[in-house]
């Protein structure tokens, strides 16, 4: 089955074209010009639009914008092409590529999402990390000093498991089904409804 | 067939459009109710909204245009400017439409689509003339000399939009949002010259609306809760007759100035009935459905503007603002 996969919920939009399990390309930029690396992908795969048989789209937790960009593209190609979307939490996907590290998300406003039994939202400082634990991740390399001092061990800033990568999300998606039944992560309710407590 | 997306503010909205202009299908989710608790648009919970309803009204657009997604030659979306993260909703979902079936793609500017409302079948509206366009963002008179060209600024508000000042003054008045709907309703139960509401005097074209706003809340301060029940609608009546004052004095001085007497009225304030009445019978205003914001004219404006081919539109981003 060819799969597109696209998360564009951190600062680094990432997107793969993925066969049966075989990675035919993998690219990496921002939230807006996530279609110019599909289209790239596609041409270097010497493959059609219609070629393409299910979508697998990062749900966040990220940005609202950028997880907003994601999940209008991927349902609107979607209903363009006929085909079916899995969501991939954008957590679970750094956890799959990164095996046995923790992973922390800048959810900026001084909190990281991290995946902890499910994703939640919190201040890195009221972070508990086992003496030890691999952090990855935006949030990782933003907090850097104070992660480090609770015990956790955070790999050089440019390692390529604090981003997101498409592969990922291609590899854990599963139950294709209808796009509108992919739900964004949020996590956060917005201000004026936090506001009216 | 044009198909058009607008999410700039907080309506979703879709629409179908012949080349030459015939509406096929218009469809607007308004998502006042949910913006009514506030009083005003949140944006995040509107870019929220938008998400969930940009692909299920886009496709009720082309059920009710009797289309299919083959049918359709072009894409058209607001670009800007209005809410970035509600613009960034369509835009996106634009483009991968566009990019999946390799279609050109319109990058519409949200103004300019309010004048092209006035270039819809039935009853289409020639340029050259002098448009008034009246909404919940702006408030400006422009210049519009012909259909491809980007209009003039002739003027503006200093401070709020005509919309936002019947916002504002509703909400002094206890009544619900959006405003110019409840303003209009309840002004004609009332006097227009009960109350002597100023509207400031500012040189040239440009407009201003805090004053009026602030006249209104010492008027209202100065009444004891059952004398605002009685009074209200007489308030709401002067209120709304200093705002279309303001409106058409300074339609018509621009009229003069450019030498026109071709007048045009556009966006969600072109609703109001007072201010319909108040303009010269030779006024072209838009149709009422297409005074909110609509997908037909974003559809409409991309008729005379230059699509953008595959695959130059791949990396378009939204603009919340035009300076
Ligand atoms: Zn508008």
């Amino acid at each position: 089955m060819l799969i597109l996969a696209f998360d564009t919920a951190t600062d680094i939009a990432t997107s793969a074209l993925v066969s049966d399990g075989e990675v035919l390309g993998e690219r990496a930029s921002r939230a807006s010009t996530v279609l110019e690396d599909v289209d790239a992908l596609l041409r270097q795969a010497s493959a059609q639009t219609r070629e393409i048989e299910a979508l697998a789209v990062g749900t966040g937790p990220g940005s609202f914008t950028g997880v907003r960009i994601g999940l209008s593209t991927a349902r609107a190609l979607a209903f363009a092409l006929g085909i079916p979307v899995a969501g991939v939490s954008t957590l679970d996907a750094l956890a799959a590529g990164a095996p046995g590290a923790l992973p922390v998300v800048d959810a900026r406003r001084g909190e990281v999402f991290v995946l902890r039994g499910e994703p939640r939202v919190l201040e890195p400082g009221k972070l508990e990390v086992a003496s030890g634990t691999i952090c990855v991740g935006s949030g990782a390399v933003r907090y850097r000093t104070l992660l480090e001092a609770a015990g956790a061990v955070i790999p050089p800033d440019g390692d390529e498991r604090h981003v997101p990568r498409a592969r990922f999300h291609a590899q854990l998606a599963r139950d294709f089904g209808p796009a509108e039944a992919v739900e964004p992560l949020y996590l956060r309710v917005p201000d004026a409804d936090r506001n009216r407590g | 067939m044009i198909l058009g997306l607008e999410t700039s503010c907080d309506e979703t909205a879709a629409a179908v459009i012949t080349e030459d202009g015939q509406i096929l299908a218009n469809v607007i989710s308004s998502q006042a109710d949910l913006h009514a608790r506030y009083g005003g648009v949140v944006p995040e919970v509107a870019s929220r909204r938008h998400l969930e309803l940009v692909t299920p009204v886009l496709q009720e657009a082309l059920r009710d245009a009797g289309a299919e997604l083959d049918d359709v030659e072009l894409v058209a979306v607001t670009a800007g400017p209005g809410l970035i993260g509600a613009l960034l909703v369509g835009v996106a979902a634009a483009k991968a439409i566009a990019w999946a079936r390799r279609l050109p793609l319109a990058a519409v500017d949200h103004l300019q689509g309010h004048i092209a409302s006035l270039y819809l079948q039935p009853e289409p509206v020639p340029p050259p003339f002098l448009c008034l366009l009246a909404s919940g963002g702006h408030t400006m008179l422009l210049d519009v000399q012909d259909r491809a060209t980007k209009a003039q600024v002739l003027g503006t508000t200093l401070d709020d939009a005509a919309g936002e000042a019947f916002d504002k003054g509703a909400r002094l008045l206890g009544l619900g949002y959006p405003g110019g709907a409840e303003i209009d309703r309840l002004a004609r139960e009332g006097d227009p010259a009960a109350y002597d509401l100023p509207v400031a005097r500012v040189p040239g074209l440009d407009f201003s609306f805090s004053g009026l706003k602030t006249a209104l809340l010492y008027a209202v301060k100065e009444l004891s809760a059952d004398e605002l029940e009685r009074r209200r609608a007489d308030l709401a009546a002067s209120y709304q007759s200093a705002i279309v004052r303001a409106l058409v004095e300074k339609a018509r001085q621009a009229a003069d100035e450019l030498g026109t007497s071709r007048i045009a009225v556009v966006g969600g304030v072109a609703a109001n009935s007072e201010l319909r009445a108040a303009l010269p019978p030779s006024t072209a205003l838009a149709p009422l459905p297409l005074c909110t914001d609509n997908a037909a004219m974003i559809a409409s404006a991309a008729r005379f503007s230059d699509p953008i081919q595959y695959p130059r539109y791949l990396g378009l981003d939204a603009y919340a603002s035009t300076a």
